[in-house]
């Protein structure tokens, strides 16, 4: 497995939680910015020939701002120059208050067939406080758009004052509109952005409410049909998101534009955050690369376990033993003893134990050496 | 040149902390032209950066120096400077013993306080010709007629012809060096009788091995003479002897009444007791000196390394310092949540502190210390008696008879305000009152009894907080007197943490356990189930207070570009277990039990 991430880092206005690269004030470049993002394809496409990608997902940033256009270019340049395989998995992020049933058919046109929809709360209120540009109506017709089609809906935990029964409501939202895939975040409060202020003064809700909060929507998503596969997924049967069940098997992945991070034989690297020297680079032949590092063996093993024990079914010990060339119970066996109440550790995979997920850095902290 | 013993004298100079001792000492050095004024670095006495921060002396220095006097002959002094703390009365008394006279200085503001008394009181023991100097008289709020008074009255001594000076400006000192040498007698003693030094100090030099402060009593010391103590049978052969001016400079001999070092490639500073005499092999003296007594540790504390892995230096850390504080007392000792470190014992907190102060500074270790604890006398019912200074080490209540515990004798001096406040404090501390004096209008000594157990747990910044820091307390050693003490465990998921227990007086039990669990509860982070803390007695729990469990500990998301970041973090994280201590399953940060022996003056 491997997968293509492209960023599209253009957004009507920035939200109050946000700390990616997205830059609404930089839209006047999406111009030139798609023209350097297909160099970027081309020249990647062309150093990874002969290898086969089975995912691609467009992310942002709000992809859906731009014109469809960019994003039909941007699918057509990376099917010219790379490999896909058979009915690849193509997702691209949308904004509910950025969709229009045109942008939808462009987007299928070139062969995307998974959307993920930033729904983050059903109240329109938390959505303004948010600094989204959506409202729930929004929400609701984008999905009528994508009736039928593969989508997922992102939500959002531990907003003010938020209650158990306003996500439970939200979630409703979600799976009327005809969601097949939900993902849950607790809202992370970043140093810089504005939702930081009110962390700092304490109007946020707490980790242990947002934890109650979570094991509550667990069980109510099971109820629906929506099966945890990661911390933070949920899907129906089959509608698990490809493209990053493959960052939690640390498989191979290429990141294109703005701030992209890629994994590529045992090398990860980051293209700079800034539009005009990602662009600078592109056109001048350069490297957009600012960082990189060659992951050694007992990085690589430890990153293994830590995105492995991030998924429901955690981790194939058959397939540790043979990318590391060694043995995972031999390996670990301190961890594993120390551990043993809150994981299932079986011949062939060990995972934590469903209660377990959400205190699970401490389970990792184990296999750290 | 040698002076005639008539025109040598020997001094110190007593005080209460801050009354200007260092200042006038500065200035004596300087007005004899010891020091040039330009070269003078301000109170070159204390000499440590720990003292001159703190501005207390805890090694004592001499100065010689000379001053050519208004009767036109020129004089020898010797200056011994003493250290301003009650931790360390066994060492001024001692430098007082190579004296004859002592100068005591009194505050013009603040007249006679709790240390001046003490101070003076020794000197007086010691039969030292006292001197008084009122001193600050720079000050707007000088009132010396007042402190005169006080000196007079309250000691006993005449302060009608005392000098009024400012040290700090030079004022009238030559009125001070004129009546040192009216006041002060000439030592005497017999240059030709058996040898007798006493050694007043050491320390340890890495080239010329222990270096001995000495004031010669009797008879001559020079390079080759061979010499031994009384206190051990070693023998030794000087190598050099000199006087401070203030740094060591090399003479031939020293006589009676001189103050001087010896150097005899002397390799461990336990071979020279301070307080022990000198004499020489082949002609010993008869008896030694006076007044010898051994240091004793009254405060002891475990010091752990905060890295486990930095035991080896702190160890060194400790033996060095220990080679220049023959009373720091060390034993290894082995805790099950702190791993290996040592037992220290402390002449007093402030002794304690100052030692603890300079592991970090200049050893540039981080310790843990545990509760200081005093030492106790447990008598067995099988009729055996031991003595006890770590909590762990008391034997099970089923074995003990009966317990003592260290009494002291307190002096508060205090404005009368605070009468009630201390009263308050005093009793809440276990104290007996014996007796209260108005000393005058503005002051008052109060006399108390009180267990030492209670002083070194919060007694100094509990008075401080309470008389907005205007009293001033003094103590000595009392005996040892009966006492219902019992051990406090403290006990973590079921486990108890040996680096946590106490013993305590039984009424005190359930309030420091409580206090105590409390702060555990503040200072243990959450973990992956719930931990219980609880105070035990015996096997009784008499307070509780649980940590929760944490319930999120998990990143939000972690998607192709958050792999090095959410890496990063988790290495953070496990940097942070490494520092943590385990007692049975639960993880402690080191900084923990740093943070439980601090005292909440708010509570």
């Amino acid at each position: 497995m491997a997968g293509i991430y492209i960023h599209v880092p253009f957004c009507k206005s920035k939200c109050s939680y946000c700390d990616f690269a997205s830059y609404p004030k930089e839209i006047g470049k999406t111009e030139s910015y798609f023209a350097c993002l297909y160099r970027e394809i081309e020249g990647r496409g062309r150093q990874l020939n002969g290898r086969v990608f089975d995912t691609v997902y467009i992310g942002g940033g709000t992809p859906s701002v731009v014109d469809s256009k960019f994003i039909v270019g941007a699918i057509r340049q990376v099917k010219k120059f790379f490999t896909l395989s058979q009915n690849p998995e193509i997702t691209i992020e949308l904004n509910p208050g950025t969709v229009t049933p045109e942008k939808i058919k462009e987007y299928k046109s070139v062969g995307i067939n998974r959307f993920s929809v930033g729904l983050q709360t059903g109240y329109d209120d938390q959505l303004k406080r948010l600094n989204r540009i959506h409202t729930a109506k929004d929400f609701l017709l984008c999905a009528n758009m994508l009736k039928g089609e593969n989508f997922s809906a992102d939500i959002l935990i531990g907003l003010a004052n938020q209650t158990v029964e306003q996500v439970k409501k939200s979630i409703d939202l979600a799976i009327a509109g005809g969601a097949s895939h939900i993902s849950t975040y607790a809202l992370t409060p970043e140093v810089g952005t504005p939702i930081y202020t009110d962390y700092l003064n304490g109007e946020l809700l707490s980790d242990d409410e947002v934890a109650d909060i979570y094991h509550e929507i667990v069980d109510y998503l099971k109820e629906k049909g929506f099966d945890r596969y990661e911390v933070s997924n949920f899907a129906k049967q089959g509608f698990e998101s490809k493209h990053n069940q493959n960052y939690w098997k640390r498989g191979e992945y290429i990141g294109l534009g703005v701030s992209a991070s890629s994994f590529i034989d045992d090398r990860r690297f980051t293209n700079t955050f800034k539009i005009d020297e990602y662009m600078n680079a592109i056109i001048f032949n350069k490297s957009p690369e600012i960082s990189s590092e060659i992951i050694e063996k007992e990085d690589a093993k430890f990153e293994f376990v830590m995105l492995g024990l991030r998924t429901a079914k955690g981790i194939d010990k058959k397939e540790f033993n043979k990318l590391f060339d060694c043995d995972f119970d031999k390996e670990y066996s301190n961890a594993l003893l120390e551990k043993a109440q809150y994981i299932n550790s079986t011949k062939n995979s060990l995972s934590i134990k469903p209660e377990y997920l959400f205190v699970q850095n401490d389970i990792i902290l184990a296999f750290m050496k | 040149m040698s002076t005639k013993k008539e025109n040598i004298r020997n001094f110190c100079i007593v005080a209460h902390i801050d009354h200007g001792k260092s200042t006038l000492a500065d200035r004596l050095m300087e007005k004899t032209g010891q020091v040039s004024e330009r070269d003078m670095e301000e109170q070159l006495l204390d000499s440590m950066d720990l003292e001159r921060e703190r501005g207390i002396t805890i090694k004592l220095t001499p100065v010689r120096m000379f001053y050519k006097a208004k009767d036109g002959k020129e004089y020898t002094f010797n200056l011994i400077d003493t250290p301003g703390h009650v931790d360390f009365t066994y060492e001024v008394s001692r430098s007082l013993k190579a004296c004859e006279g002592a100068i005591l200085i009194v505050d013009a503001t603040q007249g006679v306080q709790a240390q001046t008394l003490a101070n003076a009181y020794l000197a007086i023991d010691n039969d030292l010709e006292i001197m008084p100097v009122i001193n600050k008289m720079d000050l707007a709020s000088a009132r010396p007629d007042e402190a005169a008074a006080e000196i007079e009255n309250i000691l006993g001594v005449d302060a009608s012809d005392a000098p009024r000076i400012s040290a700090k400006n030079g004022l009238n000192i030559e009125d001070v060096l004129e009546q040192v040498i009216q006041k002060i007698p000439a030592p005497n003693g017999n240059d030709d009788a058996p040898l007798k030094a006493l050694i007043f100090d050491s320390f340890y030099d890495n080239f010329k091995g222990v270096i001995c402060f000495v004031r010669i009593v009797d008879g001559v010391v020079k390079v080759g003479t061979k010499i031994k103590t009384f206190m051990s049978d070693k023998e030794f052969v000087v190598t050099e002897v000199g006087v401070f001016s203030p740094k060591m400079t090399v003479k031939e001999s020293l006589a009676s009444g001189e103050v001087g070092y010896i150097a005899a490639s002397i390799k461990s500073i336990e071979d020279t007791a301070v307080g022990d005499t000198i004499t020489e092999v082949n002609n010993p003296a008869p008896e030694p000196l006076p007044g010898y007594k051994k240091a004793l540790p009254m405060v002891f504390s475990g010091v752990f390394p905060l890295d486990g892995s930095k035991f080896g230096d702190l160890k060194d850390a400790l033996l060095k310092l220990k080679l220049n504080d023959a009373a720091l007392s060390i034993e290894p000792d082995n805790s099950a949540a702190l791993g290996f470190g040592f037992r220290c014992g402390f002449l007093g907190l402030l002794h304690m502190d100052v030692i603890q102060e300079r592991i970090e500074r200049e050893f540039d270790l981080q310790i843990i210390t545990t509760a200081p604890s005093v030492s106790y006398k447990v008598y067995k019912t099988d009729g055996t008696q031991m003595v006890v200074e770590n909590p762990t080490h008391l034997p099970p209540t089923t074995e003990i008879d009966y317990m003592e515990e260290p009494i002291i004798k307190a002096s508060i001096f205090t404005p009368p305000d605070y009468v009630g406040p201390i009263m308050e404090l005093c009793q809440f501390k276990r104290g007996v009152y014996k007796d209260m004096v108005y000393l005058d209008k503005t002051r008052v000594e109060m006399k108390y009894e009180l267990p030492l157990n209670e002083i070194i747990y919060d007694f100094f910044d509990s008075l401080k907080s309470r008389t907005k820091g205007y009293a001033s307390f003094d103590y000595e050693l009392a005996g040892y007197q009966k006492s219902d003490l019992v051990k406090l465990d403290m006990l973590l998921n079921g486990d108890i943490c040996d680096a946590l227990s106490i013993i305590v007086h039984k009424d005190k039990a359930y309030e420091r356990g409580r206090q105590i669990a409390e702060k555990l509860k503040d200072v243990i982070p959450r973990q992956m189930f719930e931990i219980p803390i609880q105070a035990a007695v015996g096997g009784k729990i008499i307070a509780r207070e649980t940590v929760k469990a944490f319930r999120k500990d998990v990143l939000a998301k972690c998607y192709g570009g958050d792999v090095t970041r959410k890496k990063k973090l988790l290495e953070k994280q496990k940097e942070g277990k490494k520092k943590m201590r385990s007692i049975g399953s639960v993880e402690i940060p080191s900084e923990a039990f740093i943070e439980i022996l601090k005292t909440d003056n708010d509570k």
